[in-house]
């Protein structure tokens, strides 16, 4: 296959920039696809061009199918983006760029499919002899479901068949709750997926969030750039994330990507992605969650303890190259976290915060990256998700990352919209974060001071 | 004369929080203007006496869009690359109209190729007469006038690709 020239990226915001600067360095041309509400962001300055794709309202513009593959063929683009979020698990979107002679830099629409249907994919994984978290099938109806829960033993966590990103998801501590949370998450599946299928899982409490990159290429080669941390949640969206996972021993972790590994040579994957597993720290187990067919957000501490650039491993693996390492040669090196900077009033409820950026004055120095789409004048519209910005540290051990985190969101200056970095300062000076000793609850238990304080 | 970065962004938010298209700010011998629709109008004269020369007056903060305003053509003091009116509104002229494209699509201007335009310029339209097809995957969708008016311009080359909110003909709405 011919090589990719020109990538119209069909996102806003961080992953945006992320996108365009890994094909600048790669020579290749970018179009952004950006809504009128983008048309002058960060992004579309450093796009080699702009195409307008529709309004503000992602509806018409992000989630549109036929715009963005129209704008990618009108604009003589070979290849399409989709970064994360909007398209970039629709199977649509891969299928229509096979249909229209364009390179989808990601997995083929049977991959989307198969992982996309959380309950399938779990179903599949189980079939593989990996272990999965005991739970229902299909519940059907709210009448079924009270036998299942009694049958997994509560508490339990609701889930959406149709998707993750903790949409949907609900725990159940007693049998009296279940018909209203069932109702709830039902609700909210259905709002976000079109599709309001639930399952049961039983509710593991003192559980960590592990996840591992993987990446396949067409001629059958797949590497693991071993695992990631993500137990620092709040309502399942993740706001730490670090690599390696601290006091992991060698074995769990071998067993860990060894099992991602496996998952996705078997079903003969292709391009990046991310299999989630849970850690149970009572029972020193774990199981398979999802997979994720994407690049993820906070793919940049892969990329800081491997050395690899995952954004670039993507496109040349979607030209049909073959992944440029083999797997002796992912040596991960020292220990990088990640923060998420969002546009949040963390003591309001995290309610969201947009408007104009008065001042932005990122860290800066050794060990410290930031990816963001963010500076002082830009006004962060009241349409799209809260992030601002990604603060990515290394160091040579976690400590010495932990001291290099505490620092630079000291001197992460931000006015004009609240943020998330004063709420984030305290997290990464609590004993419990420094200890490693965090479980996927933590943050709610730690955080109440906050929501509760009004 | 002391106007930071920060003043300036603070004027922009003032407008931007006001129900004003313009405001105009004269400190000393600054002068500054910001538009929200990228539209300025010509600035009044000024009496060169009264006005500093001194160019080392002029507040020009460096990698920044914002300049002093001492030029009636000056562009507004945040900038709007390639500013297009979007969305079906009059110009400040009042009496043009644009006719914008409401969807990113390969823009045509006849029914079929080889046949005749739908309109050219000179030709009086109305609210529904059909002025050209946008294509967006295979399927065409055709677009209205809008408003009853004579076309002064066709802004874009049949076969095109448009972008959502692009200007695809001039109106003049008082030509009848």
């Amino acid at each position: 296959m011919a090589a990719i020239k020109r990538v119209l990226v069909a996102n806003r915001g961080e992953i945006a920039v992320r996108v365009i600067r890994a094909c600048r360095e790669m020579g290749v041309e970018t179009v952004l696809a950006a809504s009128e509400a983008d048309a002058n962001s960060l992004p579309a300055r450093i796009a080699d061009r702009v195409l307008c794709i529709g309004p503000a309202q992602s509806a018409g513009s992000y989630l549109n199918v036929g715009t963005i593959v129209q704008a990618a063929l009108g604009s003589g683009s070979d290849a399409i983006h989709p970064g994360y979020g909007f398209l970039a698990e629709r199977p649509e979107l891969s299928q229509a760029c096979i249909d229209n002679g364009l390179v989808f830099i990601g997995p083929s629409p049977q991959h989307i499919e198969t992982m996309g249907d959380k309950l399938a994919a779990r179903q599949a994984v189980a079939a593989m002899g990996i272990p999965v978290v005991p739970g229902s099938g299909l519940i059907g109806e709210l009448s079924k479901a009270s036998a299942m829960a009694e049958d997994v033993g509560y508490p339990i966590l609701l889930k959406a068949a149709a998707g993750g990103g903790g949409k949907g998801m609900k725990t159940v501590h007693r049998p009296d709750e279940l018909a209203t949370v069932y109702r709830e998450a039902a609700a909210e599946a259905r709002s976000a997926f079109g599709d309001d299928r639930l399952y049961l899982e039983s509710f593991i409490p003192n559980a960590r969030h592990i996840e591992v990159q993987v990446l396949a290429d067409r001629h059958g080669n797949c590497v693991h750039l071993f695992e990631r941390d993500c137990s620092v949640q709040r309502r399942y969206q993740k706001l730490i994330e670090e690599a390696p996972a601290p006091g992991l021993s060698s074995d769990l972790r071998e067993r860990l990507c060894q099992a991602a590994l496996g998952i996705a040579e078997a079903i003969r994957y292709e391009n990046a992605g991310t299999v989630e597993f849970i850690f149970d720290q009572d029972k020193g187990s774990f199981y398979f969650l999802e997979m994720n067919t994407r690049i993820q957000v906070e793919h940049p501490v892969t990329e800081m303890t491997t050395g690899f650039d995952l954004v670039q491993e993507q496109i040349r693996v979607a030209q049909g190259d073959p992944i440029g390492f083999s797997q002796s040669q992912v040596v991960p090196v020292g220990h990088a976290i990640e923060c998420r900077i969002n546009a949040e009033q963390p003591w309001d409820d995290f309610r969201p915060s947009p408007g104009l950026i008065t001042r932005w004055q990122p860290p800066e120095g050794a060990g410290v990256r930031v990816d963001s789409h963010c500076y002082a004048g830009y006004t962060v519209p009241p349409y799209y998700d809260s992030l601002l910005a990604k603060l990515i540290v290394t160091g040579g051990t976690r400590m010495e990352a932990i001291a290099r985190l505490q620092q630079a969101l000291a001197s992460f200056h931000v006015a004009g919209v609240y943020t998330t970095i004063p709420f984030l300062a305290s997290l990464v000076e609590r004993a419990d974060f420094i200890a490693g000793k965090v479980d996927t609850g933590w943050l709610e238990k730690v955080a109440t001071f906050g929501g509760n304080e009004t | 004369m002391d106007l930071n970065e920060d003043d300036v962004i603070q004027i922009i938010k003032y407008l931007d929080e006001s129900s004003f298209n313009e405001l105009r700010l004269q400190v000393g011998d600054l002068r500054i203007v910001v538009s929200r629709s990228g539209n300025l109008a010509p600035l009044p004269e000024v009496d060169q006496a009264s006005t500093s020369t001194d160019p080392s007056a002029a507040y020009s903060p460096p990698s920044t869009p914002l300049q002093p305003v001492d030029d009636p053509s000056s562009v507004p003091v945040q900038e709007v690359p390639e500013a297009q009116p979007h969305g079906n509104v009059p110009t400040d002229q009042g009496q043009r109209f644009n006719i914008t494209s409401p969807m990113l699509g390969t823009f045509y201007r006849a029914p079929a190729p080889g046949e005749p335009a739908f309109v050219e310029v000179g030709a009086i339209v109305d609210e529904d007469t059909t002025v050209c097809i946008i294509e967006v995957m295979k399927l065409f969708s055709t677009i209205k006038a809008e408003k009853r008016g004579l076309i002064t311009r066709v802004s874009v080359e049949d076969g095109e690709l448009v972008e959502y909110g692009q200007v695809l003909f001039i109106l003049d709405l008082d030509a009848d």
